[in-house]
């Protein structure tokens, strides 16, 4: 599914090294966490995985299902299946909802949305999210709450049905109840999906209770330095990451 | 042109317009084209334009001249040439309020020029007096905005902003991680940009059309 190699990324204003040969592998159906404390480069692995136009990569790979991705645009990506669910989705004044998810749609399978079957999905998918239908005819994420904006990351993720979904601090502006509710569609959708993977960008262990990763990688100055279990991520709530000793040393231990 | 408007309207502009808006009427005018246009809002008025055109100059003057007579103006302009946009508010009564916005999206090197003006004289009171005006340069286009309020009494709360620019490099991210191409992206946003969301879009199909061929 998803292989990075040796990964060498810099902030194009600045030159300055954010990641640092920087190597993930995900396999179909396989569920990833990334932890790590502010500034180590998490939410810059996801940017850089789309193609984020800030960012260079200067060294290694990353293949998609074998292909190098690294030169293809961010739409290109996108449109190969994989889907990023943003810490803070971005507000289009004046842009409908509805008429973005369907410009994505065509896009995607470059055929003209059936309308009654794309509404019939999107009115199930709204009441799977507890959300209003007045979310539609709404400019997209303008006055949208926290929890609004989140839940429609999660009903574009179901739209377009990725086959690798990456969730940058989805528990971020969240409820707990909120966050119930994405996590079981998300769930849901992985149910139905079984070679879909996940990448999940946190800070905190608390959206690895209800989305559960098979592998929990720990990232330091823009690399893994760790790889466990879920135990992993409890030993990081209990103890913080200054109790990950020695982790230079300890490298990649999966 | 002179004209009375007792309803809601379309009327494409000549060379010279004197449109006067009737009392105690909520009046949505559809404009199209350009020249020097005068509109009289009287008293308890609320009016919305929408005035739309590729590559258009226009010189208008809005008095505000019965008390509690409200405007919303927007103005959206394709260009491909030079042009210019004057446009006054009058603020000739008390109670009275204004809100005008004008997007621009200049396509070549031409120049595009903005002068928008809101004026409050002495001893009226209690205004509202707000303007936004933005131009997106699609190439190295020349483009102006000279953003005036001219208030000359204290019991007015007034606004303005101006943004001549590019579309962020961010939103056009979000578009894109969508799947949504480039091009594809472009054309959702100068349509956002220029479309406002309230409009009668069956109205305004042949801008709609000029829009999709940027």
């Amino acid at each position: 599914m998803l292989d990075i190699e040796d990964l060498d990324v810099i902030v194009k204003e600045d030159g300055k090294k954010i990641l640092n040969k920087l190597s993930l592998n995900i396999k179909a159906g396989e569920i990833h966490a990334i932890m790590g404390p502010n500034g180590t480069g998490k939410s810059t692995l996801s940017k850089v995985i789309l193609g984020h136009y800030k960012y260079e990569v200067v060294g290694g790979d990353i293949l998609f299902n074998g292909q190098s991705i690294k030169n293809l645009t961010t739409d290109e990506r996108a449109r190969f299946g994989i889907f990023l669910a943003m810490q803070d989705p971005i507000t289009i004044e004046g842009l409908n909802n509805s008429e973005f998810l369907k410009t994505a749609v065509n896009e995607k399978t470059k055929e003209k949305v059936d309308l009654y079957s794309f509404i019939k999905e999107l009115n199930e998918l709204l009441g799977k999210l507890k959300l209003n239908q007045s979310i539609f005819h709404r400019s997209l994420n303008q006055g949208f709450s926290g929890g609004e904006k989140k839940k429609n990351e999660v009903l574009q993720l179901r739209i377009l049905k990725p086959k690798l979904i990456i969730l940058d601090e989805l528990d971020s502006g969240l409820d707990v109840d909120s966050l119930k509710v994405v996590c079981e569609n998300i769930n849901e959708y992985l149910k139905d999906n079984t070679d879909t993977s996940v990448l999940i960008i946190t800070h905190y262990p608390r959206i690895l209770d209800y989305i559960k990763p098979n592998f929990v990688h720990i990232i330091k100055d823009g690399t893994i330095v760790r790889t466990g279990d879920m135990s992993l991520a409890l030993q990081i709530e209990k103890d913080g990451y200054g109790s990950i000793n020695n982790i230079e040393e300890a490298g990649l231990n999966a | 042109m002179h004209k009375i408007i007792v309803d809601n309207d379309s009327i494409i502009l000549q060379n010279e317009n004197y449109l006067d808006i009737e009392k105690n009427k909520d009046v949505t005018l559809y404009l199209f084209g350009e020249g020097k246009t005068i509109i009289n809002v009287l008293e308890d008025c609320k009016l919305t334009v929408y005035h739309l055109g590729v590559d258009i100059s226009n010189d208008i003057q809005i008095n505000l001249n019965g008390k509690n007579s409200e405007v919303k103006y927007y103005y959206s302009v394709v260009n491909y040439q030079d042009n210019v946009l004057k446009i006054v508010i009058n603020h000739n009564s008390s109670n009275t309020y204004s809100n005008v916005y004008n997007h621009g999206v200049n396509v070549l090197d031409k120049s595009l020029r903005f002068e928008v003006s809101g004026v409050v004289p002495k001893n009226i009171l209690g205004c509202s007096c707000n303007q936004e005006n933005r131009i997106i340069n699609m190439s190295n286009g020349k483009s102006m905005i000279c953003p005036n309020l001219l208030i000359d009494y204290f019991d007015v709360s007034s606004s303005h902003a101006a943004y001549i620019g590019k579309f962020s490099d961010d939103v056009l991210f979000y578009l894109m991680s969508r799947g949504i191409s480039r091009e594809k992206s472009y054309s959702l946003l100068i349509k956002s940009f220029l479309v406002p969301t309230d409009i009668d879009k069956e109205k305004v199909e042949d801008f709609m059309v000029n829009i999709e061929n940027i």
